[in-house]
């Protein structure tokens, strides 16, 4: 039933792309320089971030007059699957591929088929393995990807900003060990200023209730804490409603890292002091683009940094009318003329 | 009172014998964390870290006592957290559509039991492993909660569940209140009535209860029930604590109920246990993460730390009697 419905549904994409193909043939929109077809195999759409990058890549090959499929793995964790569907869609002829892999190394198998047959993969959010890539033998075309650092970097400044008087703050992170998690937290340490002092930190494991148990604690033994960091948006909202429930709003100051829908609201509610938000959504639609660009024989750059950029009270109402697109303009080299 | 003179011998003797001590495994762990902790950070026992500490285990607690039902039979329920989530997916389905708090938390309890009902006529009348089934519900649990969520989180802004979840009694938190009288009413149906005593026998003995005329399938119905509608409960106190129905996988209650159910003494293989030592199991390890947070410990060492507690407590039941 499941299977059915869904071979029904790419028949139906599959049809709508083919009207947005001819359609734009006609119309000539920058149609003659896009590879014919793009094949993407991002992480998990059992998470918003994804489902949105899946959106970016779709509208923008509907934009684009390209063909595209998007095969996502079923969960964060499930890296051989993800690697059996790079492989099957590296057995199809599809002109230019986009990956997004778990971990740096799960998708070499399929990533050593596509530079077989020559054809160009463009990376995007989780970077692949450089020494697993040159053992696959693969030359990728670009890199796109949220800098997590600048991300955590931007959020220190905003601190500073929350902060003038100084204070102690505390960071709260996601799973131990987080490549991620961990970038966010050196770009917000180094980031901060000389008022501002890190009091501890403590992970969450990316998870909204922890957090909430994390920051309790935090603010009962430490009733001085100013200021709170978390590693992404769900732990940000979850100390907010720690902060909430010891009458504080307003006094302690929360920023995270994301933008997701929610938090944009809480930010423009004043329960978060500022997002540093991320726009899955452009990568993905930045994704397609390298792939026309590549198609055209034009030189990529090696690394693209998507935008982030920092949401507080006064532009969250922008940000929540741009969303899923960042409210201020950015720089995009594919298409820059 | 005559009889304290040879009343004395045995206090003494209770002292001595590891079986006690390994009977009440949790209760010594939790005394030994509480002095330890409270030694090294004199702000530990503060009221309002207390309160904190009891708002932050209840709803492990709910879910503890239901999993303490099912390891007494001799099962397990690896289902609880994600029945927990799919029951806070349903409650965020209905709130989003407007159907008012009452609806979406008897949606919420109507869920959870469900699940657990299935679980337990697969089990009890199909004669399938508990571990299987349950390992089966886990993964349809969270997949069904992802379906009907979208994927997407459900804002929840109420006032109802904000006093649930803001106040109480005294320090003593709306969500402590209703583990607490979860925890009452269970110890008395698994004590006291015949259910209960039903329900140790066919963890204890199952061939010998069946023999007494205990029907054994319809116990492991009932407990799988008990165990789904108690994960729809702590879904109601997941949502009011944190303001959102969420589809998140919640993996870490399901590890914890079960290290709960362990160290307050219940036998895995069935047949012993009750519900104040579960209690204790997940007050313990809120308190060991609780205290580690507040002493400043790494995050690297907490995860080490929770399990070296979990087996050296585990060890203790080695010299049960």
């Amino acid at each position: 039933m499941q299977i059915r419905r869904r071979a029904l549904v790419a028949t139906a994409l599959a049809a709508g792309a083919a009207v947005a193909l001819t359609a734009c043939g006609s119309g000539g929109d920058g149609g003659s320089a896009a590879p014919a077809t793009v094949a993407a195999v991002i992480k998990g759409l059992d998470n918003p971030f994804f489902q949105a990058m899946e959106k970016g890549i779709t509208d923008e090959s509907a934009v684009a007059g390209v063909r595209s499929t998007v095969q996502a793995a079923t969960s964060i964790t499930d890296t051989t699957g993800q690697a059996d569907k790079l492989t099957g869609l590296a057995g199809q002829d599809f002109g230019c591929y986009v990956v997004n892999p778990i971990s740096g190394t799960n998708l070499v198998q399929g990533l050593a088929q596509l530079a077989a047959a020559g054809k160009p993969v463009v990376n995007i959010d989780s970077p692949v393995d450089p020494a697993a890539a040159q053992a696959a033998g693969v030359q990728l075309a670009t890199y796109i990807g949220t800098d997590n650092v600048a991300a955590g970097k931007l959020a220190a400044e905003q601190m500073s900003k929350a902060l003038p008087g100084g204070g102690p703050v505390a960071v709260v992170g996601g799973i131990p060990g987080d490549v991620t998690s961990g970038a966010r937290i050196e770009g917000f340490k180094a980031g901060l200023p000389g008022g501002v002092t890190v009091l501890q930190e403590v992970a969450a494991n990316w998870e909204r209730q922890e957090a909430l148990t994390q920051a309790t604690t935090i603010i009962g033994a430490h009733p001085d804490v100013k200021g709170f960091f978390a590693a992404n948006d769900d732990m940000g909202l979850g100390i907010a409603r720690a902060v909430a429930n010891a009458g504080k709003t307003g006094q302690i100051a929360v920023i995270s890292v994301d933008g997701n829908p929610d938090a944009l609201t809480a930010v423009a509610n004043g329960e978060l002091a500022a997002t540093v938000a991320q726009y899955p959504y452009v990568i993905g639609q930045m994704g397609v683009d390298a792939c026309a660009a590549a198609a055209s024989g034009a030189t990529l750059p090696a690394k693209v940094d998507a935008p982030v950029q920092v949401v507080t009270k006064d532009n969250a109402q922008q940000a929540i009318e741009s969303a899923p697109k960042p409210p201020a303009p950015y720089d995009n080299p594919f298409t820059a003329k | 009172m005559t009889s304290t003179a040879t009343a004395k011998p045995p206090v003494t003797a209770a002292w001595r014998d590891p079986g006690r001590w390994a009977d009440r495994a949790a209760a010594v762990g939790l005394v030994v964390l509480l002095i330890v902790f409270q030694l090294l950070d004199p702000g530990f026992l503060a009221i309002g870290n207390i309160r904190s500490m009891l708002l932050a285990s209840a709803i492990l607690v709910v879910l503890s006592i239901g999993q303490a039902f099912v390891v007494a039979t001799g099962g397990i329920d690896l289902s609880v957290a994600s029945t927990m989530t799919f029951a806070a997916a349903l409650f965020g389905f209905g709130f989003a559509r407007g159907w008012g708090l009452p609806l979406c938390c008897v949606v919420a309890l109507v869920g959870g039991t469900a699940v657990g009902l299935v679980s337990g006529v697969l089990i009890g009348h199909g004669r399938i492993t508990d571990f299987v089934v349950t390992l089966g519900a886990l993964s349809a649990a969270s997949g069904a909660a992802l379906v009907i969520a979208d994927g997407k989180p459900v804002t929840v802004v109420d006032a109802g569940l904000l006093r649930l979840s803001a106040g109480g009694i005294g320090p003593i938190g709306w969500s402590v209140v209703v583990a607490a009288v979860l925890a009452v009413v269970a110890h008395v149906v698994l004590f006291r009535t015949r259910v209960g005593t039903h329900v140790l026998a066919a963890g204890g003995n199952p061939e010998a209860a069946v023999a007494t005329g205990i029907s054994v399938a319809r116990i492991k119905v009932l407990v799988y029930a008990a165990s789904g509608l108690l994960a729809g409960i702590a879904a109601i106190l997941l949502i009011s604590r944190v303001g959102a129905a969420e589809p998140a996988s919640n993996t870490s209650f399901l590890l914890n109920s079960v290290a709960a159910v362990v160290l307050g003494g219940v036998s895995l293989a069935g047949g012993r246990g009750g519900i104040a030592g579960p209690v204790l199991g997940a007050l313990l390890l809120t308190v060991l993460a609780n205290g580690l947070t507040m002493l400043g410990v790494s995050p690297f060492y907490q995860p080490l730390a929770v399990g070296v507690v979990v087996v050296a407590a585990a060890f203790l039941t080695r010299w049960r009697r």
